[in-house]
């Protein structure tokens, strides 16, 4: 992961001594003083306090502080390789995978820390779960896919000794899968093959099958990578409309290089900006029409990025 | 180069030079076959075909294409038809013509004329620069023409004037006397056919194409289509060969009805059941018996499918399991390096290693006495048989896509359990494919055998190696015992080798021993081919999961 770019360029705006600086003279404390004062009315779900991660030498997210709203969807937006990806995959400690990453900091879910040892990830996946950017369905059956979650963790057992034992899920397994595939806009469509491959999908019902077989673990945050980036603007609509329906009973974390799209789905927004730190985390509206950093007002512009 | 040609987008109709030249092209094809079944002794060089001597035949076809070749080139190169030649055939026909020719030259020189070994230099030296020089100097036209059509000419009259006939052979006097070398016109003459049919069709082909790029692809493309039927040619000759052989002895008094067959008794753990076979296949059916006329090679049809699956289920498991380790929980690194190479060399390492490390290790320790028995035949070939495992399973499970296993981790499910859903799944067609390559070559393993298992090559028919019916339970420890696998049996390879190599068969009443020995070898390949079947199955069944159709 690079996560130094090219400095960015304030041209046209206010006069800038160097592009590495801050615009306008103001330094980093100053701006993380003038952010630090939001407030939300609801209640904080995902704590973030001061989280560093390091990719082998690579610094690629610097203090990073934030309070995450339960439902409710936060975007997180900014240009490429400038750690947002990385703050996502920290919230459900999937950075614990890459074998350089290292990290810092404090993360705490309803109140309890989830980096501390002896932390049980399965039990952390399950209350967090994850949509990734390229549509990711196992070379499985829909019905397969969407069951496999609840199977392994061992809620829903089917096959020949369960049957023996009568207790077997069956039933349950098609009731769950229809739950799933309904609140991810896609039971009507695929209702009448559900043994059918999943590769045989198109690329939008995958990542809609991506976030059924997410919330058939019945997760309280959601996070979404890039969720529509790989998608055609139909297909990217439809994510839209249900990322905005599942905020009524989840947490979603969304990160986009849309900023169309953060605008049109988001309650809140954070704006990462390159070298991985946080620059401004406010409400939406306030990040897109009136932003503290003069930074941000060119990026959410398109000045720069 | 000041010529300027015409050339046209779209070609509307064949020229009848082109029609020419692609007929030549044709010819040259059918020559390479004809020489081919020369080769392989279908077509008889003292015979006829189709009325002509073989070797007139040949003779005839390599002149006239040797002509219509030259006369393309000229043709060319005076530009009766459009053509587009470069300015020369370049360095690498050259150096082929010259060497091709600076060996005709010597052999001619030397032999022929009688020259002596200096002489025979000087001609070949001359007739090979020569011929590069016509190759590299003149226009493509010439230079890809003249030396391929020369060289047929010169073939066709050797044959044609019975310089070489169909009993002509050679036998070189720079030798030592008891190591003397006889080359036959049998073998000669086809295989220069072949080599001149190539170079005119390479030839032909490139007029064909009008020289230039079109003709050079043309001429590439014919080579590459030749060798790859010729590959195909050289197989299926060598499995009609064994069928055509093998035939008539498996096949020997076979009789379909009902009744006709042996009685077959299964017994499972002291429950049996008795069915008679509505066929009798004496040469499958028979093992050695004084009473029957017919010696057959079913006990080593069983021991061979014993073996085999003996093997596999001994190594698919520990194979797997081990790419698993490597592949999955393994740091990679200088750890998984070393046992990879390890597993290469394991591989590659000469079966009769194996063999004699099963005599050395696995023999002495199953009995009181040390005894060759089909469980150290077994473990020796399923020894063999891991390393592909391992090799094929750990590529097939690197080539899951990572997204895979995020995304199970993400939903929370632990390692081991991604592994065994979503892994192994993924992985299976590669890790059949490694089991159907090693199967191969193992059912065919003979080294191993014979110092492993193989006891008397030729045993009755009742006295094959009966593992189903040999488990017998019992109350005390091991509770599950089978005295036949601690025997000694035969099997396909090691009963090929018996009878032909060391003469048993005739005293086991095998009436013709070579007959027999071309009869296992058809079962042999049978039996392979049918392993090599059920994993194709086994296989397409596990893609057929996986992929969406």
């Amino acid at each position: 992961m690079s996560e130094t770019e090219s400095p960015t360029q304030t041209d046209g705006t206010d006069s800038t001594d160097s592009p590495h600086q801050t615009v306008a003279g103001e330094t980093e404390e100053r701006l993380r003083e003038e952010w630090r004062e939001y407030a939300f009315e609801d209640e904080t779900k995902l704590a973030v306090e001061d989280l560093d991660v390091y990719y082998g030498d690579d610094h690629a997210l610097k203090s990073v502080s934030m309070d995450i709203p339960e439902q409710s969807v936060t975007a997180l937006i900014g240009p490429s390789g400038c750690g947002k990806s990385t703050f996502l995959r920290s919230l459900n400690r999937m950075n614990d995978r890459i074998n350089s990453a290292r990290i810092d900091g404090s993360v705490r879910l309803d109140g309890e820390e989830i980096y501390r040892d002896g932390a049980d990830l399965v039990e952390l996946r399950k209350r967090v779960g994850m949509v990734f950017q390229a549509p990711n369905p196992f070379p499985k059956s829909i019905r397969e896919n969407v069951s496999y979650g609840p199977r392994k963790h061992g809620d829903i057992n089917t096959g020949l000794l369960p049957r023996l034992l009568g207790r077997d899920d069956t039933e349950a397994e098609t009731e769950l899968v229809e739950r799933s595939l309904r609140q991810a806009a896609l039971y009507d469509e695929v209702s009448d093959r559900l043994e059918d491959n999943a590769l045989g999908l198109s690329g939008g019902q995958q990542q809609r099958l991506c976030i059924a077989r997410c919330l058939a673990v019945d997760p309280e945050v959601i996070l979404m990578d890039e969720p529509a980036s790989a998608l055609d603007p139909i297909a990217t609509s439809k994510i839209e409309d249900l990322i905005e329906e599942l905020a009524e009973d989840y947490t979603v974390v969304v990160v986009t290089h849309n900023m169309q799209q953060a605008a049109r789905i988001s309650d809140q927004t954070a704006v990462f900006l390159t070298g991985g730190h946080l620059v401004e985390y406010d409400g939406t509206e306030k990040i897109f029409e009136n932003p503290e950093s003069q930074r941000v007002e060119d990026y959410v512009s398109g000045k720069f990025g | 180069m000041a010529r300027a040609t015409e050339s046209t987008l779209v070609r509307e109709d064949t020229s009848a030079y082109e029609a020419v030249a692609g007929l030549t092209v044709g010819l040259a094809a059918v020559l390479f076959f004809l020489a081919l079944a020369a080769l392989v002794d279908i077509v008889s060089l003292t015979d006829t075909v189709v009325g002509v001597p073989t070797l007139t035949l040949l003779g005839t076809l390599l002149v006239v294409m040797g002509v219509a070749v030259v006369g393309f080139g000229l043709l060319s190169y005076r530009e009766v038809f459009p053509t587009q030649p470069r300015e020369s055939a370049g360095l690498i026909a050259a150096l082929l013509f010259g060497g091709i020719w600076f060996l005709l030259g010597a052999l001619v020189g030397s032999e022929t004329l009688g020259l002596g070994p200096l002489g025979g230099l000087v001609v070949g030296l001359v007739a090979g620069l020569g011929a590069g020089a016509v190759t590299a100097v003149p226009r493509e036209d010439i230079g890809s023409t003249l030396p391929a059509g020369a060289l047929a000419l010169v073939f066709g009259f050797v044959f044609l004037l019975g310089v070489v006939g169909p009993e002509w052979s050679w036998s070189p006097a720079n030798f030592p006397d008891d190591q003397q070398v006889t080359f036959f016109a049998r073998s000669v003459a086809p295989f220069a056919v072949q080599g001149s049919a190539l170079v005119v069709g390479w030839a032909a082909a490139k007029a064909y194409g009008g020289f230039g790029a079109r003709g050079r692809h043309f001429g590439a493309y014919l080579l590459v289509y030749l060798n790859a039927l010729a590959i195909i040619a050289v197989l299926v000759a060598l499995v009609a060969f064994v069928v055509f052989k093998g035939f008539v002895p498996v096949t020997e008094s076979v009789q379909f009805g009902l009744g006709v067959g042996p009685e077959t008794t299964v017994a499972l753990f002291g429950f049996s059941y008795t069915v008679v076979w509505p066929v009798y296949w004496p040469f499958l059916m028979n093992g050695a018996s004084l009473f029957t006329d017919i010696t057959g090679v079913f006990p080593a049809i069983v021991g061979t499918a014993w073996l085999v699956i003996g093997a596999v289920v001994l190594a698919v498991p520990l194979g797997v399991g081990a790419a698993v380790f490597l592949t999955e929980y393994a740091e990679q690194g200088g750890f998984t390096r070393v046992v990879e190479v390890a597993t290469n060399a394991l591989w590659s390492t000469p079966s009769i290693v194996f063999g004699l490390f099963g005599a050395a290790f696995l023999v002495p320790r199953f009995t009181p006495q040390p005894q060759k028995s089909l469980l150290a035949g077994m473990i020796t070939l399923g020894f063999m048989l891991l390393p592909l495992v391992v090799i094929t399973a750990r590529e097939a499970m690197v080539a899951v896509p990572d997204e895979y296993r995020d995304a199970s981790a993400a939903l929370g499910v632990s390692r081991w359990q991604t592994i065994r859903s979503v892994v192994i799944p993924a992985s299976m067609p590669g890790i059949v494919t490694g089991v159907i390559l090693g199967v191969g070559r193992i059912a065919g393993e003979t080294a191993p055998l014979l110092l492993t298992m193989g006891g008397g090559s030729f045993v009755p028919a009742g006295q094959r190696a009966k593992v189903l019916n040999g488990f017998q339970l019992s109350l005390s420890p091991p509770f599950v015992t089978n005295p036949e696998l601690t025997q000694a049996t035969t099997a396909l390879p090691y009963q090929l080798y018996q009878v032909v190599l060391t003469g048993t068969g005739e005293t086991a009443g095998v009436n013709d021993v070579l007959a027999f020995g071309w009869g296992t070898a058809l079962v042999l390949l049978a039996v392979v081919l049918s392993f090599y079947a059920v994993g194709i199955l086994t296989r397409q069944y596990f893609r057929s999961k996986l992929k969406y159709e």
